[in-house]
């Protein structure tokens, strides 16, 4: 691996338990993350993203999760540390920014008192340096009247600022892998563009990387280098921003990359991926996950254990039913055009 | 409650200027104060507590329930405000000494239950999982036992009995609901991303339950004392009543009431336990009230303003 690479993720597995037994949300992942590098990880809900997330940053519940494989952050295995151990890590060394600024604020602390608690942990600025530190976080995340806000309540502020704020926390320590979980889902257009530039430039300011968790395909156009698709706890398909979507390879990330509606194309319908993502435990452990939502493909174009394997400079694909795919409907337009000639 | 926060600082200009919001306790306040009937309470509260708690340092409790053969069962009049009970002792002595000590017991009570039960149930709460089922299978336990019998059997085999004691002995079985309460409370609230948030900053967990887990609790907490605050004075009452209570030596509400056991006192002498009995009704309803508004307050839905 090169000097940098931040983050390494080695086949990470994450079991939740669900009555006596174990189930596999996060099953063989394997990623790594640069300096100055934004991965996202795109998928349906419930496919692990945020099980991957919250399992990188020791937030699962360990009673009821099994966490298994290497995360080495700085080359340091934060997956097998006690938690006083991960205390120093956490906030220091990787910083969350969440979905809901609403919650994830403290309704009843002041922003300032909000800001220092990292301070407080992580460093040993007075309370006056810990002030500074965050009129200057404030300013950085792009907050007007800074002064002010930082007495301000979470409720006070909108949902814009709420999440800027949110932002100014995780990165109050400068930590060198920043994991965003949705945090434009919450917030309205123009606000997500804000916060989208704003994370970008504190990526090549501070040369952190960032793992970016979102549904959301346009977001990851925006901000993304690398993208990993993940589909019922496996990464289906990883590649660079630019192959992924000109030349999108696995079945799954052509029904997601369809399922956008755009302006170009006339249809009248949307694209809709059939069925859900199954359940926990109704999960198939073995052959192509997909399988199942793409009934029209024949058994034998799926392999038996589906690997991820490198098709291009970068660009790996799991199982080999990619090679046949075709959506019916465009079949069936082809059939039309066909017979009209 | 967000927005009724926001309504509220919208409406008042200075509130903008200032760019505070009302915190907390001025939500309460505010709700007490709107509340006519619990501000009135309040009032009647602070100033009986004030009376009972002042006035015994110019009285001597010796003085009071000395027997004085010669001036039994007499009517009110100057010397006696409240007339004398059968031991020839002034009832109104007894009653503001009476009253201190119900209140003592039931402040103490509250107190030391209410340690208990919050701290059983934010650990239960926010930990979850063994420690809860290990912590909820203790409150059933201590649920099933029949409460008041076993506190009689106590106060009978104790030898030394004191107010102290018996406010150790009730607190022992009255701690469960607040943990109750308290652990359901905290269950739901650290599943919110603020604490999450407060972890993947490197927060150890006791920081994160007393810094924010505790401050958000902390409406939940008062209204809850409050309530059990009036509970405990009467089940001290009660106890006393059924004779359980203290000793003739040390007065109470309930030992004045219970001299109402006798028909001819019930009957006839009305000065000895209808002063009590009505103490202790606009204690209980008093404090209910107050406990009602903290509890709008602290509750979205139920405020009225």
């Amino acid at each position: 691996m090169s000097d940098r690479s931040l983050l390494e993720i080695d086949n990470v597995q994450t079991s939740f338990r669900v009555g006596d037994s174990y189930y596999a949300a996060v099953d063989g992942v394997s990623l790594n993350v640069e300096r100055n590098e934004v991965l996202a990880i795109v998928g349906e809900s419930g496919s692990g993203k945020s099980a991957l997330a919250f399992s990188i940053m020791g937030l699962h519940n360990s009673h009821k999760t099994k966490i298994e494989g290497s995360i080495r952050l700085n080359g340091k295995d934060v997956n097998h540390l006690s938690t006083s151990e991960l205390n120093k890590v956490r906030g220091k060394d990787m910083g969350m920014i969440f979905q809901e600024p609403l919650t994830a604020l403290n309704p009843l602390k002041t922003i300032k008192d909000q800001i220092t608690e990292a301070l407080d942990l992580h460093t040993n600025f007075s309370a006056k340096q810990q002030n500074e530190r965050a009129l200057h976080l404030l300013n950085e995340v792009g907050i007007p009247r800074a002064d002010k806000v930082m007495n301000q309540y979470p409720h006070e502020l909108s949902g814009g600022m709420r999440q800027r704020v949110v932002i100014a926390i995780a990165i109050s320590c400068d930590p060198s892998l920043l994991i965003a979980d949705e945090p434009t889902t919450a917030l309205d257009a123009t606000i997500q563009s804000q916060i989208l530039d704003l994370l970008n430039e504190l990526k090549e300011e501070k040369d952190s990387g960032i793992i970016l968790i979102t549904h959301d395909l346009g977001v990851v156009a925006e901000m993304a280098d690398r993208v990993a698709v993940m589909y019922a706890g496996q990464v289906v398909e990883l590649a660079d921003v630019m192959s992924l979507f000109k030349q999108p390879k696995h079945p799954y990330t052509r029904s997601l990359l369809s399922s956008v509606p755009s302006t170009q194309d006339e249809k009248d319908m949307l694209h809709v991926i059939q069925g859900v993502v199954p359940s926990l435990p109704k999960m198939p452990r073995t052959g192509c996950r997909f399988k199942a939502r793409i009934p029209w493909m024949a058994d034998d174009t799926h392999e038996e254990n589906p690997e991820l394997r490198e098709v291009a400079d970068g660009h790996y694909v799991r199982c080999t039913c990619y090679k046949h795919f075709y959506f019916p409907e465009e079949e069936a337009e082809k059939d039309v055009a066909a017979h009209r000639e | 409650m967000e927005q009724s926060q926001q309504a509220e600082t919208m409406a008042d200009p200075q509130d903008m200027d200032a760019g505070k919001s009302p915190p907390g306790w001025r939500i309460l306040l505010t709700e007490v104060l709107r509340d006519k009937v619990a501000l009135f309470s309040l009032l009647l509260v602070v100033s009986i507590m004030m009376i009972v708690y002042l006035v015994p340092l110019f009285l001597s409790q010796e003085e009071i329930v000395r027997v004085d053969l010669f001036a039994i069962h007499e009517p009110p009049s100057s010397e006696f405000w409240l007339g004398t009970d059968y031991g020839g002792r002034d009832v109104f002595g007894q009653l503001i000494i009476g009253t201190r000590n119900s209140l003592t017991v039931g402040i103490g009570v509250t107190a030391v239950s209410g340690m208990i039960g919050i701290i059983l149930g934010v650990v239960a709460g926010y930990f979850g999982n063994t420690v809860d089922n290990i912590i909820m299978r203790i409150v059933d336990f201590f649920f099933v036992l029949p409460t008041l019998l076993i506190v009689i059997v106590f106060i009978v085999i104790v030898p030394q009995y004191t107010v102290w004691s018996f406010i150790f002995i009730m607190s022992m079985f009255l701690w469960m609901g607040i943990a109750r309460i308290i652990r359901s409370k905290a269950l739901r609230e650290r599943e919110l991303d603020y604490i999450k948030a407060s972890r993947t900053l490197g927060s150890s967990h006791l920081k994160i339950i007393f810094t924010q887990l505790m401050p958000n609790l902390s409406s939940i907490i008062i209204v809850t004392m409050t309530l059990n605050l009036a509970a405990n004075i009467g089940i001290e009452s009660g106890l006393s009543f059924l004779g359980f209570g203290f000793p003739e030596e040390t007065p109470s509400l309930g030992t004045l009431i219970s001299y109402a056991t006798n028909p001819t006192t019930l009957e006839e002498r009305w000065w000895i336990w209808v002063p009590a009995s009505i103490l202790i009704l606009v204690l209980m309803l008093s404090i209910n009230n107050v406990g009602q508004a903290l509890r709008r307050a602290a509750d979205a839905k139920q405020r009225r303003g």
